[in-house]
């Protein structure tokens, strides 16, 4: 079953190339960049961003708007993207990242740009920060909910636990999570640099509702998005598997390409890469 | 006779008279809110007092999640665990993102004096200093608490309020003129200037009366805000009295006085020399609370024989 026209599934995947061929523009002003995780969630955020958040871009503090929190700060480049391609801000802010005082610095900064919800970067962060978001919604009566989006190996950090325990403690049905489980962190792949598996049953026993997806197909990244509250009084979590790096050929599923500083050459094949796509795209 | 008052008791009493007139207050607890002096919120607000447990950093996170969405959240617990414990949370979710959060931290100080360094809480104002935004407030008498309850509500940003738990003196009129950042100058005089904070006010201000009774004519300053500090008044005690002594239940190193030496360091000119009492570079014992005052010079009568000995050996100024 897919939740998702064909048309919908289109769009979705032209933004999330628009959002991968923008990470590259921005390791291409800034010289280096987190560019594996950026380009794992890069469909979760196109999903996010072109179909699941009920946003207006030209109210940003709308009191009764969705959230998005970015916990895995270090993504940001898919964040930035996203959101200057639903117009939040000018597309060439994106050229200054790296720049002295960046609008689109390495870690997000609310105070900076419009749409950015937290400061994160610090990793473990931002489920407790979004939590606080969902039960104040829920104090308010609004109808906003709130997502976040956290990678697999920042999951080592307790103090996603305690936010765990309080959200489904204080019944947070607002509250969805995505993991972007690319199997890779900062130094090796997360089985063994600190193993949380099996995962799934973790979050079930902390009280949260689990289910497990591909995350690169937009049809289950938004059907599943549309029936969050999975159950009802339950906070829900999705563990979307992805490649890190996906659409770099040479970069996918390599830890080495967590933070990349293009070699010679790099640049101009991923580029070339996305551009084919981009062409493909354009003819089916 | 003057009369003692608890002061987490009185923060309590503040936060829910607070709360009956604004409704966008909450009080967040973790696993202790009554020791906290939130029984009274908890009872009337039931909704509003929100219960986590014993999880420090992530109510740091939950509060500033709260705090977008437009309410007021008090988070009070034992001042190291809303602190130290907590530091990086207050600084990236509080500080950084300048959310409008309120954290109480009770039996600051040596006021847990038998439970040891554990529980103690000496470098709180220390170390929330380094965040920027960040306002520090330790309120001396129940007037000042329930003044500093008053102004966290009105002032938008994240705010720190260092209470202890052992009771109190009133020492000021109901009516004092209360302001964050500008501290209170509770007794006029020339000969000396001491600057108290906090737990240690009162007796700083027993000291005061003592030194006046001897003949010397101390200026006593309540500096209830660490941060801002009121740079005017310090220079101005600089300027006209030969001395001055600062009074803290904390380390020497970042709080109270060493903010006192941040502006008599940079100041221009001649002006009056320093002396610090506090906790030096070390892990404060246990027992009676009075006994450890003792241990640190921290008791009226030896603040004032510091007082004393510290203008006796003082240069004569030209
Ligand atoms: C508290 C903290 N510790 C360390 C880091 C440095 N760091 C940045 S990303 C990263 C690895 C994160 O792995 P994962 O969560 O799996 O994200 P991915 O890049 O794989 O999507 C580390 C260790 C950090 N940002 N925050
Ligand atoms: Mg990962």
């Amino acid at each position: 079953m897919n939740a998702l026209r064909p048309e919908e599934t289109a769009t979705l995947e032209a933004a999330a190339l628009r959002i991968r061929q923008d990470i590259l523009r921005m390791v291409r002003a800034g010289g280096a960049g987190h560019v594996g995780g950026a380009m794992s969630c890069a469909d979760i955020m196109a999903a996010h961003y072109f179909s699941i958040l009920r946003i207006d871009p030209a109210k940003p503090n709308w009191p009764d708007r969705d959230r998005l929190i970015l916990s895995a700060g270090h993504k940001c480049m898919a964040l930035y993207a996203a959101l200057r391609q639903r117009g939040y801000f000018d597309e060439s802010i994106l050229d200054t990242y790296g720049a002295l005082k960046s609008r689109v610095p390495g870690h997000p900064v609310m105070q900076k740009l419009p749409g950015v919800e937290a400061n994160t970067g610090a990793l473990g962060h931002g489920l407790s920060i979004a939590g606080g978001m969902a039960m104040g919604l829920k104090l308010k009566k609004s109808p906003a909910k709130v997502y976040v989006v956290m990678g697999d190996g920042e999951l080592a950090e307790g103090s996603n636990w305690e936010a765990a325990a309080a959200a489904s403690h204080h019944k947070l049905d607002n509250l969805l999570v995505f993991v972007d489980c690319n199997g890779l962190q900062l130094s090796g792949p997360t089985a063994d640099i600190m193993n949380y598996s099996p995962l799934a049953a973790k979050w079930a026993a902390f009280g949260w509702s689990v289910r497990t997806i591909d995350g690169h197909d937009f049809g289950q990244i938004v059907g599943n998005a549309r029936e969050a509250p999975f159950e009802a009084g339950k906070p829900s979590i999705v563990i979307a598997n992805t490649v890190k790096a996906k659409g770099i050929s040479f970069a996918e599923a390599k830890v080495d390409y967590h933070y990349w500083k293009p070699k010679a050459d790099e640049m101009a094949r991923a580029v070339a890469e996305l551009e084919a796509a981009a062409v493909e795209g354009l003819k089916a | 006779m003057r009369e003692f008052k608890d002061p987490r008791v009185g923060f309590g009493n503040a936060l829910l008279a607070a709360a009956q007139k604004d409704d966008r207050i909450l009080a967040l607890s973790a696993d202790s809110s009554g020791s906290s002096g939130m029984t009274p919120f908890r009872k009337q607000f039931p909704d509003r007092h929100i219960e986590f447990g014993i999880m420090e950093q992530g109510i740091v996170g939950y509060a500033s999640g709260l705090a977008t969405t437009g309410w007021i959240p008090f988070f009070s617990a034992i001042a190291p665990f809303v602190t130290a414990r907590p530091f990086e949370m207050f600084r990236n979710d509080l500080g950084y993102m300048n959310q409008n959060v309120k954290v109480v931290g009770r039996n600051a100080g040596l006021t847990y004096s038998d439970l040891g360094a554990t529980h103690q809480s000496l470098d709180d104002v220390a170390i929330l200093r380094t965040i920027p935004g960040v306002t520090i407030v330790c309120p001396g008498d129940p007037v000042e608490i329930e003044r500093a309850v008053q102004a966290a509500v009105v002032h938008q940003g994240p705010m720190y309020i260092r209470i202890g738990a052992p009771s109190i003196p009133v020492l000021h009129p109901a009516d004092v003129e209360f302001k964050l950042g500008k501290g209170i100058v509770m007794m006029e005089g020339s000969d000396v200037t001491i600057i108290a904070t906090g737990t240690a006010l009162w007796r700083a201000y027993d000291a005061a009366e003592i030194l006046r009774s001897k003949g010397i004519k101390a200026r006593l300053i309540s500096m209830h805000t660490i941060k801002p500090i009121d740079r005017e008044l310090i220079c101005a005690a600089a300027l006209e009295t030969p001395a001055i002594v600062t009074v803290e239940e904390h380390y020497l190193v970042g709080g109270l006085g060493s903010a006192v030496a941040d502006i008599l360091g940079c100041m221009p000119g001649p002006h009056a020399p320093l002396k610090m009492i506090g906790v030096d570079d070390q892990y404060a014992s246990n027992g009676p609370y009075d006994e450890l005052l003792g241990l640190y010079g921290l008791l009226a009568e030896q603040i004032v024989s510091t007082v004393e000995g510290f203008i006796g050996r003082k240069m004569p100024r030209s």
